[in-house]
Parts: C-alpha cells; sequence; structure tokens
C-alpha cells in the first residue's frame, strides 16, 4: 500500500529545490524509486512520514553520463542499466561495471540509480565499495550552495547519508584512476540474481617491482556501512606483493571486522570465508597482468 | 492530520500498446494498479509487491520495469507496452505461440512478466545465447516450469 502522498515531477533543478525547501519535512525525492516503494509496502517507518514525493527524473541534466579528461560524473538519475552498457565505465571504472551487473535483476537495474544507492546508505549497497576505492565524490545543491564532500563523509551510518532535507545529490564525481591500477569486485549473495550481498568486497592494487605501492581496500555488508578499510592499507603499503603478505592481511581483515561489527551470531562462519574470499581476490588481482 | 490530507489528482498522457492515453489519476497510484484497476489490463500480474518476483514486468520506453515499483506519475510521457498489446493483427506472438509449443506454461501466473522480460531481450538481441536469457529473466520467478521449458521457447524464437 502507498500511503497517502502526492507526486510533483518539476522539470528543473531549481524547481525542485524550491519545491524541498517550501516543504522540509514532508518531502522526499524520487529517482528510480526501487527502495522507496517497497519501503512503504512493508510500512518501513523510514518512509512513513513522507507527504510529497518529487519525482527527479524530469530532469535531463540529471540523466547523463559524462566523461571528463581527469574525471567521469554520474548524474543523479543515472541507473545501474546505464552503467552496465557505458564505455566509458567499462574502460575506466571496471569495478563499478561489475558491481552493477550484481544489483537485483534487468527490471530493478533499468529503474534503480547509482546514487540511489548510495542515499539509501544500505549496508550491502553494491555500488559503495567500487565508488570508494575510486575515490568517488558527491556534488550536493541546495538552493543557496552547492557543496562537494567524498563519497566516505558523505555515507555517516546505515541509512543516513550527510544529505540534508533541502539538499539534492546532483552527481557522483569519480576521478580517473592511474591507470597501473588493477582491481576487482566480488559479491557474495545467497543466490545469483536478485540477492542482498552477504559480503562485498572491492579491491584496487597498484604494484612497483613486487611491492604494493598502493592497496584500496573497501567492504560492503560485513560492516555496518560501506566502508574503506585504512589500517590494512597503510599495512599493506611497500610490502612485498606476495602470498605471505596477503595471507596477514587476511588475517588481519577478519579482525577488523569482527572490532567494528562485534561477535555475531553468523561470525563463526562468516568471518572465515570473509578472509578466505578477501585472500583469493588479493591472489588473483596480484596476477592479472 | 495525515488522514484528512487532500490529495492531488495527476493528469497523465502516454501511449498504451501503440494508442495514445490521456487520464487523471490518484498521485499514490502505482503503475501497477493503474494498469490492472483504471485500464482493466489485469494481465499484468500481482506477485510480490516489492520487486523480486517479475509477475508485474511490464515495458516502459523499451525496457523491462517491474510495475509494481513506479507510481503512475512516473510514465507520464512514455511508451508503455503491457501483454494485452504484443499479440499482431490477433495472431499471438511469436514468443506466446512458442511458450505454447514447448510446454513453458504450467500455472501462467508468470508468464506476462516472463514474456515481456524476453519481448525486452529480443528486441534488443535477436540471437541471445542461453547465459543472457537467463540473465534477462532472472528477475521473473516461476515455481512450476523449472525454466528449461521457458528458455527452450525463447531460444527457439526468431523476430
Amino acid at each position: 500500500m502507498i500511503p497517502k502522498l502526492n507526486y510533483v515531477a518539476p522539470l528543473s533543478l531549481k524547481r525542485t529545490l524550491k519545491i524541498l525547501s517550501e516543504n522540509k519535512k514532508k518531502a522526499k525525492i524520487l529517482a528510480g524509486g526501487t527502495d522507496i516503494l517497497p519501503g512503504f509496502h512493508i510500512n518501513s517507518k523510514r518512509f512513513r512520514d513522507i507527504e510529497l514525493l518529487v519525482d527527479i527524473k524530469k530532469i535531463g541534466e540529471l540523466k547523463l553520463i559524462k566523461e571528463f579528461k581527469d574525471r567521469v560524473e554520474i548524474g543523479a538519475c543515472v541507473t545501474f542499466s546505464q552503467i552496465c552498457e557505458s564505455d566509458t565505465f567499462k574502460k575506466f571504472f571496471p569495478l563499478l561495471v561489475k558491481s552493477a551487473e550484481t544489483v537485483g535483476s534487468v527490471q530493478i537495474r533499468n529503474r534503480a540509480t547509482v546514487v540511489g544507492n548510495c542515499v539509501n546508505n544500505a549496508p550491502c549497497a553494491d555500488s559503495v565499495p567500487p565508488l570508494l576505492v575510486y575515490d568517488a565524490k558527491i556534488e550536493i545543491q541546495s538552493l543557496k550552495r552547492k557543496r562537494v564532500i567524498s563519497l566516505q563523509k558523505f555515507l555517516i551510518k546505515p541509512y543516513s547519508t550527510a544529505l540534508k532535507k533541502n539538499e539534492v545529490v546532483t552527481k557522483i564525481i569519480i576521478p580517473k584512476p592511474d591507470p597501473d591500477f588493477k582491481g576487482d569486485f566480488y559479491k557474495l549473495g545467497r543466490r545469483r540474481a536478485v540477492a542482498i550481498s552477504r559480503i562485498s568486497l572491492a579491491l584496487l592494487l597498484k604494484k612497483k617491482a613486487g611491492i604494493i605501492d598502493e592497496l584500496r581496500i573497501a567492504s560492503g555488508a560485513v560492516t555496518p556501512i560501506g566502508a574503506r578499510l585504512h589500517e590494512l592499507e597503510k599495512f599493506a603499503k611497500d610490502k612485498k606483493a606476495d602470498s605471505s603478505t596477503f595471507k596477514e592481511l587476511s588475517i588481519l581483515m577478519g579482525k577488523k571486522v569482527l572490532q567494528i561489527t562485534g561477535l555475531r551470531w553468523s561470525s563463526e562462519y562468516k568471518l572465515p570465508v570473509l578472509q578466505q574470499v578477501f585472500y583469493q581476490l588479493l591472489e588473483k588481482v596480484n596476477e592479472e597482468e | 492530520m495525515k488522514k484528512n490530507k487532500i490529495l492531488k489528482k495527476i493528469k497523465l498522457r502516454f501511449t498504451l500498446n501503440g494508442e495514445p492515453v490521456e487520464l487523471e489519476t490518484l498521485p499514490n497510484k502505482r503503475l501497477l494498479d493503474l494498469l490492472r484497476d483504471d485500464l482493466n489490463l489485469t494481465g499484468t500480474k500481482e506477485g510480490c509487491s516489492i520487486g523480486e518476483c517479475g509477475a508485474c514486468t511490464v515495458i516502459v520506453n523499451d525496457k523491462a520495469v517491474n510495475s509494481c515499483l513506479m507510481l503512475a506519475g512516473e510514465i507520464n510521457g512514455s511508451a508503455i507496452i503491457t501483454i494485452e498489446g504484443i499479440s499482431q493483427n490477433g495472431n499471438l506472438h511469436p514468443l506466446q505461440e512458442n511458450f505454447l509449443k514447448f510446454g513453458a506454461v504450467q500455472c501462467g501466473f508468470c508468464i506476462p512478466g516472463m514474456i515481456l522480460s524476453a519481448y525486452a531481450l529480443l528486441n534488443k538481441n535477436r540471437r541471445p545465447d542461453e547465459e543472457t536469457i537467463k540473465e534477462a529473466i532472472a528477475g521473473n520467478l516461476c515455481r512450476c516450469t523449472g525454466y528449461k521449458q521457458i528458455i527452450e521457447a525463447i531460444k527457439n524464437t526468431k523476430l
């Protein structure tokens, strides 16, 4: 059941911002709708107070993927299907494409947006770990100002972000990575499609003569929200890119996640799986030429 | 206070199965309910209501979507195709013919959605391999057939 609410689809960003500033408490932005509509159905308290849905999909500029010399921008209404089909993303951000391909089903990917995935900030948000290792930034607009913050700072806690009621996320900005980075994305769900991630990992590795110059690691689902694991990244720096370093890193990974989440009923089987898949992912990325 | 809230009707213009439609409806109506209740197109089914089963699949601007996850307002200006709209001059669509021929229909509840997912796929890719077919119907659950006959029916459809 959809609660009693009104619907508007403004044609410009300015109009959207005006509507939001006038209806601060009760308005909610609608992009893909694939989180909000199921939320209504289960009467989720996150969406119970909405009185006005502001559909931003009629705003042309928000539907675009834009490539620049040093970066790529994802507009607020860009869908996962658009990412899956984008040659630019296949070339520069293969981890994001791989994660996009694992989201829901064709039907979901045709509607769900990458920005929506970040704004919803579910622990299992599939696009978040890749975006984190690519150092993505979020552009936020209100009537009075525009601000850009890192995705990491944007994500505060499960289902909560730095976005204010009178603001719209207009785009995600991702710097093109150094081509020496190799990486991969891993997702474990209960089945292959329409599955919520139980473990997701994104890795980027840059080596110099067999030594780890930079390793970027982000996790999803096993941490309360998608997060970079900076301690592990620091530990890896300047170590030999070999099995013994990777084993140490995997042990550390287990310790770190346990430290973050505390001991849970699922820890006993989840942690060894996490350590093993992390280790295999490191080995796989390291073997890539 | 919320109970007394006034809902502002929304005006919609779109094409439905090739025909232009203009109507007014409630702002909190899902596309699924607009099709079934307002337009009497009950070939589109409601299963899980949360985008997992695909029984409510329709085509919006050439793309398969879950009509349970869309509000009616979102289709303004779009082209919608439902299962009622894919037959040609009173003849079943080749996909429908093949679903019958290959025994791909048992209880039939998932079939409208299944056929529309296949329809969107074949309009983009005339000769999909088995993996591509599986990927295209991954969002459509069938608890009767085990999918084998469905995949065969799609694979053998030439548009």
